[in-house]
């Protein structure tokens, strides 16, 4: 089972408990009043069966406040997902921090920022990258491209789904556009292992068909669910991070009361990825931090309140549109607030220039990053040993010396992580030999890895079957009009 | 016999501090030729040198094998002065931190490593007035005089030794190599200083290139 980082520092609060059950009883007059839109015929009759007010004409439901708390109870605090290989497998929970890379559209050039279009070989690679680096626990969806040359916009997510099976060992998220799911979940079984199914939303207070459709295909592959509201804030949500926390709370919870309908105990994951809205541009206002407050309020709200863990995805995507020092700044603000705050799982790996691109040399470099983020929430252990009040007397003051020390040696790997590509040479040494950078560094360590990782091939009936699944996809498309 | 040579090899690769002394000793006393237990700890420390410079190890590890060299030597230079022979030594060095500097440990790690690798070390401790490296360097017939300063503002000290050393006399007799972070090769050579180490492991090989040792 993959480890991760297992948490030993108390998570940073920073709502009142007061304000937690605030927020929650809001989230339940806004489902118990407002309601939520599901654009699926089968989720209303279930919910209808379930105690719920529905209109069928709108597809709004308004939600009980029993059920709704019904479902947070009965939704598991933790939960396994069987990887392709058992070193791989999961442990979902609040002790543990996984990391995951972050989706992007293209690939793009370190030394200009330019972004092209990456092939499925490509993509292979990437995927191949993640597998090499210890800070990948999961590989998420879209990821590392979502525009390949030399596969059609339909079969993108088909195409990903067998691209991963095939390059890493690693469990992976399953989509949800364009009945994406039934491939993808094919696919998982023919390698077997599990994918975490999704249900994403579209805010304000919406499930789009396909989303419930989706959630309903990986329920009964025994998948578990990735629950997202999303919204912008400003946009599609109140542009206040408490009005943004409720609506975003009610559509997360609306899903989630969904899932325990339809099975009860099902494993859950409540995903936060809500950005402020850039009011200059209409953009999304990347490495906010409106989304940090927001992921923080949700991390404790899930943790203490409910009980089901979170994942964080907005310290993925940085505005910079190069691997420079507004990039890291933008991540790593939210990935550090996405830890201490709690979180069980960050998308954080590769990700540059906003959604749109994905470097391979990015991943790299985020990797001690998330090395480094990960380490924090371990904290450090407080012992007899450690306080090595004996050793302190025995090396004395000035001129001891700890270095040639047993405890020294046995401790100091334990305390502190050491970057594999940041710059640490001596200014001279730096100078003489060519003044190499964190990116040069991580060009050279990229090419390493693609030169010598190796991954568990599938097996040749493995490969029999998800060619059969692409060729039915292709057929499935094709006979739709949509390829 | 063969046995206590690997086992004197063995506490420097696992760094056994606490036993080296004994271990030093029960090899002597059971008759191990002290020479050849000498070349055994710097065979070992070679080699942990070695892994040292290829990033296998640290200076944590590097250090603790020296340490147990500092331990167990004692012993088996006793025993090679008995039997009359020489004690084989690279050379003497006198090391100190100079005055207005009491930075010690990158200067303890080039003495510790200098004397692991062989080199007879007088080491004068920190804040040491210049008249005092002088003395040394003149009493002990110094092959090498190695000085550290971590603070710019005693960094010049450096300068004023090397002077002194050529009112003395003395200059041509002694070999002086400076370190310390704020030195570099360009502040070295300013002040006329034969050499520059950046890192205590590099001072070492810099010291042992400017005495012509392989």
């Amino acid at each position: 089972m993959r480890k991760g980082f297992i948490r030993k520092l108390e998570p940073f609060r920073i709502l009142s408990n007061a304000q937690v059950e605030y927020i929650h009883s809001s989230t339940l007059e806004v489902l118990e009043k407002t309601g939520i839109k599901l654009e699926s015929d089968r989720a209303l009759k279930l919910l209808k069966e379930n105690g719920c007010r529905v209109d069928f004409e709108i597809k709004v439901v308004k939600f009980p406040p029993f059920l709704v708390e019904e479902a947070i109870r009965s939704a598991p605090s933790s939960f396994s997902v069987k990887a392709r290989i058992p070193e791989d497998d999961l442990h979902i929970s609040p002790s543990t921090l996984y990391f995951m890379p972050a989706a992007g559209a293209k690939l793009h050039d370190e030394r200009t920022g330019k972004l092209s279009i990456a092939t499925l070989e490509q993509n292979n690679q990437g995927v191949r990258l993640c597998d090499a680096l210890e800070t990948v626990d999961f590989q998420a969806s879209y990821c590392p491209f979502f525009e390949l040359k030399d596969v059609k916009p339909v079969m993108l997510l088909a195409e990903s789904q067998a691209s991963i099976a095939r390059n890493t060992t690693r469990v992976s998220r399953g989509a949800q556009a364009t009945d994406s799911f039934i491939w993808e979940a094919r696919i998982a079984n023919a390698v077997g292992k599990q994918l975490i199914g999704t249900i994403e939303g579209a805010a304000p207070l919406c499930f789009p068909e396909d989303a419930i459709n989706a959630a309903f295909e990986y329920m009964d592959n025994g998948f578990p669910i990735w629950a997202t509201g999303g919204s912008v804030m400003g946009g599609s949500s109140p542009v206040t991070v408490a009005g943004a926390s409720i609506s975003n709370n009610a559509e997360t919870l609306a899903a989630i009361t969904l899932i325990q309908c339809y099975r009860r105990g099902h494993p859950v994951i409540a995903n936060d990825f809500v950005i402020p809205m850039d009011m200059e541009s209409g953009n999304l206002f990347f490495g906010a931090i409106g989304s940090g407050f927001h992921q923080m309020a949700f991390n404790q709200i899930y943790r203490d309140l409910y009980r089901i863990p979170t994942s964080n995805a907005m310290a993925a995507f940085p505005n910079s549109k190069l691997i420079d020092y507004q990039n890291a700044f933008e991540k790593t603000h939210l990935a550090m607030s996405a830890a201490l705050s709690g979180a069980s799982m960050i998308a954080f790996l590769g990700s540059v220039s906003q959604e749109l691109a994905w470097s391979p040399l990015q991943a790299v470099i985020d990797n001690d990053s998330a090395n480094i983020i990960g380490r924090y929430i371990e904290g450090f252990e407080i012992n007899s040993d450690t306080a090595a009040i004996e050793l302190i007397s025995e090396v004395g003051p000035s001129p001891g010396s700890y270095l040639g020390r047993k405890h020294t040696r046995e401790n100091w790997k334990k305390e502190y992580y050491v970057p594999k590509v940041f710059d640490r040479l001596s200014y001279q040494d730096w100078e003489r030999t060519g003044k190499v950078s964190v990116i040069d560094k991580a060009k050279q360590r990229t090419e390493e890895i693609l030169a010598e990782h190796n991954v568990k091939p599938l097996s040749d009936d493995e490969e029999r079957q998800v060619r059969k699944i692409l060729d039915d996809a292709r057929a499935y498309y094709m006979k739709k009009g949509l390829l | 016999m063969s046995n206590y040579i690997q086992r004197l090899k063995d506490i420097v690769t696992d760094f056994d501090i606490d036993n080296a002394q004994a271990v030093a000793k029960e090899a002597i006393e059971s008759g191990v030729d002290p020479v050849a237990a000498a070349a055994a700890l710097t065979d070992a420390i070679r080699q942990v040198g070695d892994a040292f410079g290829k990033g296998d190890l640290f200076l944590p590890d590097l250090v603790c094998a020296s340490e147990v060299l500092k331990k167990a030597f004692p012993v088996i230079n006793e025993a090679i002065e008995k039997s009359g022979r020489k004690q084989a030594s690279l050379g003497k060095v006198v090391i100190g931190t100079v005055f207005g500097d009491i930075h010690s440990i990158g200067k303890g790690m080039v003495a510790t490593l200098l004397y692991a690798a062989g080199f007879k070390v007088i080491d004068l401790g920190i804040n040491v007035k210049g008249d005092d490296f002088l003395k040394a360097v003149k009493e002990e017939n110094a092959d090498v005089l190695a000085m550290s300063a971590l603070l710019t503002t005693t960094a010049m000290e450096q300068k004023k030794v090397i002077q002194g050393l050529k009112d003395a006399g003395l200059r041509d007799r002694v070999k002086v190599i400076v370190g310390g972070s704020p030195i570099n090769q360009e502040f070295a050579d300013s002040i006329g200083a034969d050499a520059y180490g950046a890192t205590a492991p590099e001072g070492v090989k810099v010291i042992k290139r400017l005495l012509g040792i392989e």
